[in-house]
């Protein structure tokens, strides 16, 4: 697993802190580039609180459209960085060095992407103030405890505020040497963020240590945080194919797995814009590969039990949504769109090294997995709001507005806009982890071959 | 296999790493010709526990017949043979998966993982009369699937041969794919054997080996086959045990409808076959005589998969309860009180108490999980709270007489009270000897396999030697590992 060169450190601090110290216009014109397009997507989700939800596509029975179909697909994508960034450190995987700070930095950017789309839903945010300060509890207006949907947020707000901090945790070291580097009130402020840090034996012992509990402590609350909001679905019992007990792994794989796809596409872009060729190489993308062949797979195993059981219930309604989803079109092209793009399409590419080793068809194949994620989401949500069940004395199909489709698209740029404004301050690749890396790596030779090799503490 | 040149300068760890090739094959040659009193003593008391356990299933038999209006009473039997296939079946695996993720603390006990698969061969015995006691599909045989007169199952609409030929092709196919692993992981070292050996044995190795000659080819061709082989394996068992536990468990309780429970049961078989084996690791290391080659490491390295995989179990078991319970379904109420907190409540709380709290509270510490008896008492637990999560499961689905019923709600509504049908069943004498027997079966023949084939891997082990150095660095001497593309 080690093909690149030996790198130096003083290289390694020089290649990997040039998005900080120079100014290519390039990256300025993308991020304004992106902030147009949120621009955008601001002035129809403040056109929309003007006009009301009428201006969206969302209609009796349908409530839930477009916007929690993205709340859900962005709560996924944050998947990634506990994935990549706990457990790979837990378990010592070598490859992981290039690829955590990315994963870690945007779990924080789409789970705060994900908290907008709930308010934007809601039509009228500033209402969130009664939720948190509930002004009536004399005349029962206040949030149900005992509803999923309350447990949502603080579930969010917990993995949102343990990310930060494990990320900020892991930027330490590099925050100080960016410091040592800097002039002026540049210094004095990466001064207050590195916390006075001079890595001294202490420092790197305690730095290890609360590395190691973040990774441990996070791990919970990141598989809690999709199963509960597998919960809002799966506890809803009037909706059929929602109460489904499977739900909770089932929604935590699937964002693993297009969470880690994410990571991929942000890797293979990181690698093209910023030219780190000799710290994200094939092999980390092979390793990626590999991983994500069984994460996809273990998910297919889910979905086709999923599938299954609303059609082994032999339950009328039960079976028109599976029916409805998945033999009437349109929605059926779009089932079968998702199944391809999200398990078929990808692991066939998966299964050959050469696809896996080269940057550009893992994009290709990621983009894939991410589009068929996003409409698993869709398809979830819509088709059994879609059937008319008991007590439905209205009901329509749904088509999304304008409106909703600008804001989906902005959330996007919004994620790429904060990725691109972090790479400017903060190092995506971690500095620290890269050069422990170089210490750790080693060879054994057998016979007439140098077999890699890594150093390890007993 | 040719020796590296830092071997007799930096090899000062622990004491496996000391040896050279022959050493090794000298060594494990001899433990392998040589089998104490005690070995066969073992031996004996399993096979007579077999016996004991065959002649209650004849006695059983003979009693009460072997039909579907007698399946009540051979629940205790399907839990037995369940938990047969959550163990022994699935301890292949093990050895499939960390050698896909190239572990090197995999290699002292991926040959007595992979020796379950002759296991397999009680398994597809034992389920016969299994699929004998099996309801049929169309209850009322007029060729009609319909809700409330026929049963749920996962064939609707009854492909040709479904449920038992398809269950039984399942279970033969996992079988022959686990012996035929067995067969081309165990071929170097049978070849290795007959060379050493002499007479009779020299001359069966010396076939079974098939011509192996330890040529690049032959080394290519057997990774090529290893790897073929787990995948397929791999595959059918997840298969075999969403067949299994949906047919003789789910199916058979009218209304229960769960999604997560066949993965349940694949992982629940992932837990208790690792616990199978980190026990089996114990007894080579402490019993069988191979101290030297297994050290603390691969016990550290099981206990934090057992512990992973621990947590996942505890996972998968809140999600279903919890679906369960919230949704105040009137069915999915009655599956619960029937399967966890009333006719099932003690063989639940052991199950949960065994496959996660005991499991959980000690592997939590870094100090047990780098230990040989802390992963083995925890690895011991989830054996017993497998077979107890087997006792709740299929005994309550085998003594439901009205399969065809639309819910076991109806049962509860029709008795106003518990309806005979959900009481719990304790197990009779007869039902004690089958469990016994099926266990001891399963250990009777594990022990004769080794007499057959090595319980450890030569070449693995021999391989193992070349990826792990100890080099000075800075002020202490850290482990140098391997990893081969």
């Amino acid at each position: 697993m080690q093909e690149g060169r030996a790198l130096a450190d003083r290289q390694i601090n020089r290649d990997l802190l040039h998005t900080i110290f120079t100014h290519p216009k390039w990256q300025w014109g993308l991020i304004a580039f992106f902030g147009i397009i949120v621009l955008g997507a601001m002035c129809a989700a403040g056109y929309m609180f003007n006009r009301g939800l009428g201006v969206s596509g969302l209609n009796r029975p349908v409530m839930w459209g477009f916007f929690i179909t993205n709340f859900v697909f962005w709560i996924g994508i944050s998947h990634a960085g506990v994935m990549l960034s706990a457990i790979l450190r837990l378990s010592k995987a070598e490859w992981r060095r290039p690829a955590t700070r990315a994963a870690e930095v945007l779990t924080v950017f789409s789970l705060m992407t994900a908290m907008l789309m709930p308010l934007i839903h809601a039509g009228r945010p500033w209402r969130v103030f009664y939720w948190v300060f509930p002004f009536d509890w004399a005349r029962g207006v206040y949030p149900n405890v005992r509803s999923a949907l309350i447990w949502d947020p603080s579930a969010v707000f917990t993995y949102l505020t343990s990310s930060t901090l494990f990320v900020y945790i892991a930027l330490l070291p590099d925050l100080a040497v960016i410091r040592d580097r800097s002039t002026g009130i540049r210094r004095q402020i990466y001064s207050v963020l590195a916390l006075g840090w001079r890595g001294n034996p202490r420092q790197w012992k305690l730095q290890i240590i609360a590395g190691v509990l973040l990774s441990a402590l996070i791990l919970p609350v990141f598989v809690s945080v999709h199963s509960i909001v597998s919960f809002d679905f799966s506890m809803a019992i009037a909706v059929k194919s929602w109460h489904s007990t499977i739900f909770p792994p089932y929604f935590v794989i699937g964002a693993v797995h297009s969470g880690v796809a994410a990571v991929v596409i942000v890797m293979a872009v990181m690698r093209w814009l910023y030219g780190w060729q000799e710290y994200i190489r094939p092999e980390h993308f092979d390793a990626l590969g590999r991983l994500l062949v069984v994460v996809a797979t273990g998910w297919f195993f889910f979905f086709v039990l999923e599938f299954f059981f609303g059609l082994y219930s032999l339950e009328a309604d039960e079976i028109a949504v599976k029916d409805f989803l998945s033999a009437q079109a349109p929605w059926s092209w779009w089932f079968i769109t998702f199944v391809g793009t999200t398990y078929f399409i990808p692991v066939g590419m998966w299964l050959f090294k050469g696809v896996r080793r080269n940057p550009g068809l893992m994009i290709i194949a990621c983009i894939s997995v991410n589009i068929g994620m996003w409409l698993e989401r869709f398809l979830i949500i819509v088709p059994g709001l879609a059937q008319k069940q008991v007590m439905n004395f209205t009901y329509f199909t749904y088509a999304p507005s304008v409106v909703e489709v600008v804001i989906v698209i902005g959330t996007f740029a919004l994620v790429c806009m904060l990725m691109l404004l972090f790479a400017k301050v903060f190092p995506l690749i971690p500095l620290y982890d890269i050069k422990e890396g170089e210490i750790a790596r080693d060879e054994i030779q057998i016979g007439r071959r140098k077999v890699p090799a890594v150093l390890r503490e007993e | 296999m040719a020796r590296h040149p830092h071997e007799a300068a930096e090899r000062t760890g622990p004491p496996e790493v000391h040896l050279s090739d022959r050493e090794v094959m000298q060594d494990l040659a001899e433990k392998y010709d040589a089998a104490c009193p005690k070995f066969w003593l073992a031996v004996a008391v399993a096979g007579g526990l077999f016996a004991l356990g065959v002649l209650a299933f004849v006695i059983r038999a003979l009693d009460v017949g072997l039909s579907d209006s007698s399946r009540n009473e051979y629940g205790y039997y399907a839990a037995a043979f369940a938990f047969l296939i959550v163990t022994a079946t699935t301890a292949p695996l093990a050895a499939i998966a960390f050698r896909w993720t190239k572990n090197h603390w995999r290699r002292p006990f991926s040959r007595a993982a992979e020796l379950f698969s002759l296991v397999g061969i009680l398994a597809v015995l034992a389920f016969i009369p299994m699929l004998i006691v099996l309801p049929g599909i169309d209850l009322n045989g007029d060729g009609v699937l319909e809700l409330g007169k026929d049963r749920r199952t996962i064939w609707f609409s009854a492909p040709i041969g479904a449920p038992i030929w398809w269950d039984m092709a399942g279970l033969i196919g996992v079988v022959v794919c686990g012996l035929a692993l067995l067969w081309v992981s165990a071929r170097p070292d049978m070849a290795q054997i007959a060379q050493v050996s002499n007479g009779l044995r020299a001359r069966v190795m010396g076939r079974l080996a098939c011509g192996w000659q330890g040529t690049v080819r032959d080394w290519n061709v057997q990774k090529g086959q290893m790897a073929i082989l787990g995948a397929f394996y791999f595959m059918l068992l997840v298969w075999v045990h969403t067949l299994i536990s949906l047919d003789f468990a789910l199916s058979l309780i009218p209304g229960w409808r769960d999604s997560i429970f066949a993965a349940h049961h694949v992982l629940t078989g992932i837990q208790a076959s690792a616990g199978l084996l980190i026990v089996v690791l114990f007894l080579m290391k402490k019993v069988g005589g191979y101290d030297r080659y297994i050290g603390v490491d691969p016990f550290w390295s099981f206990a934090k998969v057992l512990l992973g995989v621990t947590l996942l179990w505890g996972y998968f078991w809140f999600s279903e309860f919890m679906t369960f319970w919230y949704g105040r379904d009137e069915t999915e109420q009655t599956v619960i009180k029937l399967l966890m907190v009333e006719s099932y409540r003690t063989a639940f709380l052991l199950n949960l108490f065994f496959s996660f709290f005991i499991p959980f509270v000690l592997l939590l510490w870094n100090g047990v999980r780098k230990s040989v008896l802390g992963p083995t008492v925890a690895g011991a637990s989830v054996i017993i709270g497998a077979f107890f999560m087997m006792v709740r499961l299929y005994v309550p689905a085998f003594n439901i007489k009205d399969v065809g019923a639309e819910s076991i709600a109806e049962f509860e509504a029709a008795h106003g009270g518990t309806a005979a049908q959900l009481l719990p069943v304790l197990p009779g004498p007869l039902d004690v000897l089958m469990v016994v027997g099926m266990m001891a079966g399963a250990a009777f023949i594990f022990l004769l396999g080794t007499r057959l084939i090595p319980i450890m891997s030569a070449w693995e082990m021999k391989e193992g030697l070349m990826y792990v150095l100890y080099r000075p660095f800075m002020k202490g001497k850290y482990l140098v590992l391997g990893k081969p593309e």
